[in-house]
Parts: structure tokens; C-alpha cells; sequence
């Protein structure tokens, strides 16, 4: 576990900084103690097994469910003691699949989530507007902006929700499996978003099934096992042969090469 | 966009028709032109000036302000729960009036002005029970817990008006016309009492728009934007018990109203964003609940008829052909 002092942050608070987090759901405690740290313009993926409390994890880190016990804090700032309208200034969170109103466009989509930026009743202004613009177009979602959203497929829907979470203008993007349902190009489509954004400068924060894409596109990984954070660091050093066959019980090593990765599985064991 | 505009525009051009023909309308017929004129308050004092100022400007009133009222309160709610059938009547407040209306008509025959209070205190009751049992405890504000306590409240408060009724049936008749659902021409009286509940609703209603768009790109995106689901939805459901009961005490049980204007108008909209299935919602309420009226005081003049069946009459046509088209 890492130590709250060591922050390697300067003066400046980290952008997230959350430490020994539980979460009970209905009484049956889902994450056990879980610290997680992420630095500016870093892309960090939670990975783990099934069931291990990655989507919880982040979904309390996000102010999205009640931690039962733990800090979490938002550029130095208690998770609890903020507005609703200050959090979402802070960070962004994009779910796996958000439902589909009729009728709702993409661009109506976009500028709801700006509106998160305004007084209630309040009015857009051309800075709103130049928002919602820049963030279509920063998730290419700009030339089927007039589009209804129930007309988009899966990839051209979660390329919508990210520029719904870039409306906000939070420094943070977080999304919960942005990938899971979607096909390879359209996986690769959103991938490839996802990593452009953060070499923009934007620090994004993701749950990931997928290692061997969590290796490609990650600065680092945290692992999350049975409800606690186990590793967290590189991809390569974290994800080693020995911790695949520890917390996901896997015969299986991770490579590397020119950008590619690959995930080598003993799918029926040794033989 | 330009086609909200003109649905808005049909809207409002049949809600201003209905109205005129509501005052113009009835046992003494006055011209339009005259009914223009008197509104303008031009009128010469005669026996026109009379009818169409005393008797039949509030009840137009009423009927606008109700029917928008309800128009309104089922928009939100269907938005609020992310149900199509969602409408008044699963906050319990429906069947929570009807109960209230029911035991004065039982046990206060005499004081049958109190028939609007009962009706508005007992649909807010009912109301606040649903609120109790459905955001309190786990999974407080969740969709199905407020739907199904809703629903229990209408099961109960039903019951409790069946009961009456079948326990003093000599006082049905004069039950029917609530239950039915109908407006009168008392005047003002029953607005001044009233104005207060359809303020604070309506003024609710307005700062509720944005955030029940949020919801409806679902919770996580909702909370995600810093607003509060389960706050969102007891928002909503609070400004549609206020609006609900509030008609109620006014114009008895109107349930079909709230449930198929807002699903009218997002066909004929098509789309669902709050920002304009609300407003329109309010006109199309207000218009077809005028055109019902006109219809319900004309249909056997002099005797006057509930406006409830009457607005059915002429919602379920207009409904089912937008069905059809909307596939």
C-alpha cells in the first residue's frame, strides 16, 4: 500500500487522491480498503476480476455511491464536502451504457451535459456554446451532431457520452468500461480517442476488462482484488505472469512490442 | 427544431380556439367577436357581459389552468420515473382525492363547499405516504420502489372510496360527477383557494426541466453533471402531487390527461427533451381540457355533463393516430 504522504505531487494537490475506501452495498461489503492516486495528464486503468469491485471503486471514488469508510478527495478537496455543480467541474463520469431518451439528438445530448456548468435557470452563453462545439469535435462526434441517438451505433454512442463527460470541462474523464460492448474497430476507435485526449492533457481514469488493452493505452494500472488495490505502477511491471496466475488464477503472460500487445493464455490449462 | 415550433405554434392556436369557444359557447350563445370585445373590456354591461365575465371566464380559466396543470404533472413524472405510464395517479394523489372528496360528500353533506379541501388534503396525503415508504431505506428514490408504493397507495385509498360508496349508496349520484370528473361555474372561488398549490408546482416545474433531462440519460450520467437522482424524482413527484391535487379539488379525477398529452405531444414532437415536451405539454392540457368543457356544457345544453368521458372522446382519436404513425 501506498503511503499518504507520498503523493509526488509538489504543492499542488493530486487530482485524486483516495485512501483505505470501502463500500458496502445492501449490507455485503464490496470493496475491503482501496487507495487510489491519479496525476495530472495520466491515463490510469483499474483492472481485476470479475466481481472484484473495480466499477464500485470508481464509482465511489466519482461521488457516484456513499463509501461506507476511506477518503476521497478531489484536488485536496473532501468528495463530501463539495457541491454537486463543483464535483462535476472536477471530473467527468462516462457509464458503460447510458439510456437513450427519443428523439434527443446528439448535439441536445452534448449540451446537456454543459449545462452542468450553469446556474439553475441559468442561460448558454457563446462560451457554453464554443464548449459544446469543441467537444463534439474533440470526440469526433461533430458530423453526426444532428443526429437522434437511438439512429448511433455502439461506438458512435460511447464517442457521444465521452464528449457529453468533455462538455463539462472537468479535468478528469472517468469511464467505466468504455469498451466492453463494442466490436475491435470500434474498441480501437475509442482507445485511440481515449490515449489522444490524455496526450492533450487530460487525465483519464477507466475500469478495463481488457489487459492486454489496458497495457497499450495505460500510464499505469491499478489492480483491484477482492475488493482491495493490490498493485498499482507500469503495466508491465504490475501485470507479471505471477500476479495474472495470483488474482485472476490465469496461466498467461503479457507482450510487448512496437505498441502491440498480446495476452498469451493457456486457455484449457497446461498440457 | 422548426418542427417543435410549429407544434408549439398548433398548440397554442388550438388552445386560444378552444378558449374562445368555451366563453362564446353554451346555453346563450355570444359571438366570438362579442367574447373579443368584453375581454378587451369593451362590453356594454348587458346580460352577455354577464355571462361571459362572471360565469364563464373563470371556468375557462380554470379549465386552461387545470388542464395544463395535469398536462405538466404527467410530463414530469413520466420523465421523473422513466415511464410511460406514469401519470398522477401512481403518486397515489388520484386516488388520495377521490377518497377525500368522497368522505365529505358521506359526512358533510350540508358542507359541501369543503369538497375541494377534502380532495386537495387527502391527495396530498396520500401523496406524502407514497413519499415516506418510497425514500426511506435501501434503494431510497429507486423507480420501482416509488411506482409500487404508489400503486399501493391507489389500491388502498381506492378501496377506501369503494367502501364508502357502496356503505351510503344513496350518496353516489352526487358522487359521479367528481369521481367523473367535471367542472363548474362557481365563479372564482375555487382558483383563489387553490392558486397557491399550482404556484408552488409550477414554480418547481421550472427549475426541474434541465435536471429531468439529465435523468434522462440515466442516473450515472446525471450524477455525473452533480445532480441528485433520487432528489430529482422527489422534485418531480412533489410539483406533481401539488398540481394533481390542486386539480382535483377543482375539477375532480382527470387521470387519462396527465397520462396521454404528454405522449401526444412527444409523438407529435418527436422527441422527448423536457425543454419542450413540458411547455408543450401545459398547452396541449389546457387546450383539450377546454375543447372537453365546451364540449360536456353544449352536447345536452342546458344540462351540464362531466368533462372527463368528453375528453377522452376526443384524446383517444388524436392519441391512436399518432400511435399509429409513431409506430
Amino acid at each position: 500500500m501506498e503511503a499518504p504522504t507520498d503523493t509526488g505531487a509538489g504543492d499542488y494537490p493530486l487530482p485524486l487522491e483516495a485512501y483505505g475506501v470501502e463500500v458496502e452495498i445492501a449490507g455485503t461489503p464490496i470493496v475491503r480498503g482501496a487507495d487510489l492516486r491519479i496525476h495530472p495528464g495520466e491515463l490510469v486503468a483499474v483492472v481485476g476480476p470479475n466481481g472484484a469491485g473495480k466499477s464500485t471503486l470508481v464509482r465511489a471514488v466519482s461521488g457516484l455511491q456513499k463509501p461506507s469508510a476511506g477518503i476521497v478527495a478531489w484536488s485536496g478537496r473532501e468528495v463530501g464536502t463539495l457541491r454537486g455543480r463543483e464535483l462535476a467541474k472536477l471530473r467527468a463520469f462516462v457509464p458503460q451504457r447510458m439510456p437513450v431518451p427519443a428523439g434527443v439528438t446528439v448535439r441536445e445530448a452534448v449540451t446537456i451535459g454543459r449545462s452542468s456548468q450553469l446556474r439553475p435557470l441559468g442561460r448558454m452563453t457563446a462560451v457554453d456554446r464554443e464548449a459544446i462545439d469543441g467537444a463534439m469535435g474533440r470526440a469526433e462526434v461533430t458530423r453526426f451532431a444532428e443526429r437522434a441517438l437511438q439512429t448511433l451505433s455502439g461506438g458512435e454512442l460511447q464517442r457521444v457520452q465521452i464528449a457529453i463527460g468533455l462538455a463539462q470541462a472537468a479535468p478528469v474523464l472517468i469511464a467505466d468500461e468504455p469498451t466492453s460492448a463494442l466490436d475491435l474497430g470500434a474498441t480501437i476507435d475509442v482507445a485511440g480517442l481515449l490515449r489522444g485526449l490524455v496526450d492533450e492533457g487530460l487525465t483519464v481514469l477507466l475500469v478495463v476488462h481488457d489487459l492486454a488493452l489496458a497495457a497499450a493505452i495505460a500510464d499505469r494500472v491499478v489492480v483491484v482484488s477482492k475488493g482491495r488495490t493490490v498493485a498499482a505502477g507500469p503495466p508491465r511491471e504490475v501485470l507479471t505472469t505471477e500476479r495474472l496466475a495470483e488474482v485472476w488464477g490465469a496461466e498467461a503472460h503479457l507482450t510487448e512490442h512496437d505498441g502491440r500487445t498480446a495476452l498469451h493464455v493457456a486457455w484449457l490449462g497446461s498440457r | 427544431m422548426t418542427r417543435r415550433l410549429v407544434v408549439l405554434a398548433i398548440l397554442l392556436a388550438a388552445l386560444l380556439a378552444a378558449a374562445i369557444a368555451e366563453l362564446a359557447l353554451g346555453a346563450v350563445k355570444v359571438p366570438p367577436g362579442e367574447v373579443i370585445d368584453i375581454l378587451l373590456g369593451k362590453g356594454h354591461g348587458g346580460p352577455n357581459h354577464q355571462i361571459v365575465e362572471a360565469l364563464r371566464l373563470p371556468r375557462t380559466i380554470e379549465a386552461l389552468v387545470v388542464g395544463a396543470a395535469l398536462g405538466v404533472a404527467g410530463a414530469i413524472l413520466q420523465g421523473a420515473l422513466a415511464n410511460p405510464l406514469a401519470s398522477p395517479d401512481v403518486i397515489g394523489v388520484t386516488g388520495g382525492a377521490g377518497f377525500g372528496a368522497i368522505l365529505i360528500i358521506v359526512l358533510f353533506p350540508s358542507k359541501i363547499a369543503l369538497l375541494p379541501i377534502g380532495a386537495l388534503l387527502f391527495g396530498l396525503l396520500a401523496a406524502a405516504l407514497v413519499f415516506v415508504f418510497a425514500w426511506t431505506g435501501r434503494n431510497r428514490g429507486s423507480v420501482a420502489k416509488v411506482v409500487l408504493a404508489g400503486i399501493a397507495m391507489l389500491s388502498l385509498f381506492t378501496a377506501g372510496t369503494t367502501g364508502l360508496l357502496a356503505a351510503f349508496p344513496e350518496k353516489a349520484p352526487s358522487a359521479i360527477f367528481f369521481l367523473a370528473g367535471g367542472l363548474s361555474s362557481s365563479g372564482w372561488e375555487n382558483l383563489t383557494t387553490t392558486w397557491p398549490y399550482f404556484a408552488a408546482g409550477g414554480l418547481i416545474v421550472l427549475f426541474l426541466i434541465r435536471p429531468l433531462d439529465r435523468l434522462a440519460l440515466g442516473d450515472d450520467v446525471a450524477a455525473s453533471l452533480g445532480s441528485r437522482p433520487q432528489f430529482i424524482r422527489l422534485a418531480a413527484a412533489v410539483a406533481a402531487a401539488l398540481l394533481a391535487a390542486a386539480s382535483a379539488a377543482i375539477a375532480g379525477l382527470l387521470g387519462f390527461l396527465g397520462l396521454v398529452v404528454p405522449h401526444v405531444v412527444r409523438m407529435a414532437g418527436r422527441t422527448s427533451s423536457q425543454t419542450f415536451v413540458v411547455p408543450a405539454s401545459a398547452l396541449g392540457g389546457a387546450a383539450l381540457l377546454a375543447a372537453g368543457d365546451t364540449l360536456a356544457r353544449t352536447v345536452r345544453a342546458p344540462i351540464e355533463l362531466p368533462v372527463g368521458p368528453f375528453m377522452v372522446i376526443i384524446g383517444v382519436p388524436v392519441f391512436l393516430y399518432l400511435l399509429r404513425k409513431a409506430v
